[in-house]
């Protein structure tokens, strides 16, 4: 039979990647209705102009398999923040702190794109796509002083608070072998696909693109060393 | 790199957000230090040991500290 050190620490064990997953999943989710609700943007405004007028049989299914997607990855983010909050219980001071700027990083971010996206589509007259978050067109001088002010200070200062007081030495270990991978990543890649265009094989290096995958790759190293 | 803490912890019947509590560290950090995914660095081992107060070597073994002495 087992004792209650040997239970503790059982249901401690089994536990222990508990808030790593959802997160993961919350993310993931609500980039998934970020695209969506892209694609529900582009195939609209592709029906205006064409004229526009009631939707068609194949609009009414397209429109129905969009809605379905954005209903069950939301289902998703909620049965999943559910779990977030309830192995909240078990953080420590230092992980819910973590937590909590990681989430507020998530949500501004998240925002911000969103905004940004609007403005590409509503402002600045874009085709609508599920990629519009990720434009490179041009914006406004007082957007784009606003945005690097947020970039280039507000950031930083977060990013400092991040690392002196919410994570521990081995999420900084985490981070920094995601920054190996991500610069070696870069280091290969950029100057490969660059040579490439010179020859004409490969499109023009898209900085934005590669910012991407840079940020993303770091991301997900981080997100296993961390978690797994 | 192998090590007690597992047993030490359910010896004081901590959990492993107790244990990184105490050693303010993340309860992920605890549960990889314990499985042998992450080393924990000279001054947490240090740490570690006082709490438990136990020398490091006897919390954590390198794996040759039943070879040879080559000093």
């Amino acid at each position: 039979m087992m004792n209650s050190a040997e239970a503790k620490m059982t249901d401690s064990d089994d536990m222990a990647e508990s808030n790593g997953r959802p997160l993961m999943w919350i993310i993931l989710s609500a980039l998934g209705i970020v695209m969506t609700a892209g694609a529900i943007a582009g195939y609209m405004a592709q029906h205006n102009a064409q004229g526009g007028g009631p939707l068609g049989m194949s609009g009414i299914v397209a429109m129905s398999v969009f809605s379905a997607i954005i209903a069950g990855l939301s289902y998703f983010v909620w049965i999943n923040s559910k779990k977030f909050r309830a192995s909240g219980d078990m953080l420590t001071n230092r992980e819910k702190l973590n937590r909590n700027i990681i989430l507020g990083c998530c949500f501004s971010g998240g925002v911000i794109g969103l905004l940004l996206a609007f403005y590409d589509i509503n402002i600045v007259g874009s085709e609508p796509s599920a990629l519009a978050v990720f434009s490179d067109s041009p914006i406004a001088p007082a957007i784009a002083i606003l945005l690097a002010f947020f970039w280039a200070v507000i950031m930083p200062v977060v990013a400092w608070f991040w690392h002196k007081r919410a994570i521990d030495e081995q999420e900084a270990s985490a981070y920094r072998d995601g920054g190996y991978y991500a610069a070696y990543t870069y280091l290969i890649g950029a100057p490969t696909w660059w040579m490439l265009w010179r020859g004409g094989i490969a499109p023009e290096p898209n900085g934005p693109a590669i910012f991407m995958i840079f940020a993303l790759l770091w991301s997900a190293v981080w997100y296993w060393k961390k978690y797994h | 790199m192998k090590n007690q803490l597992k047993v030490l912890r359910a010896m004081r019947d901590w959990s492993q957000a107790d244990l990184g509590e105490r050693l303010d560290v993340s309860r992920q950090a605890v549960n990889a230090i314990e499985t042998g995914k992450y080393d924990p660095s000279l001054p947490l081992a240090f740490k570690i040991a006082r709490l438990f107060g136990r020398p490091i070597e006897e919390i954590f073994d390198d794996e040759f500290s039943g070879g040879k002495d080559d000093r």
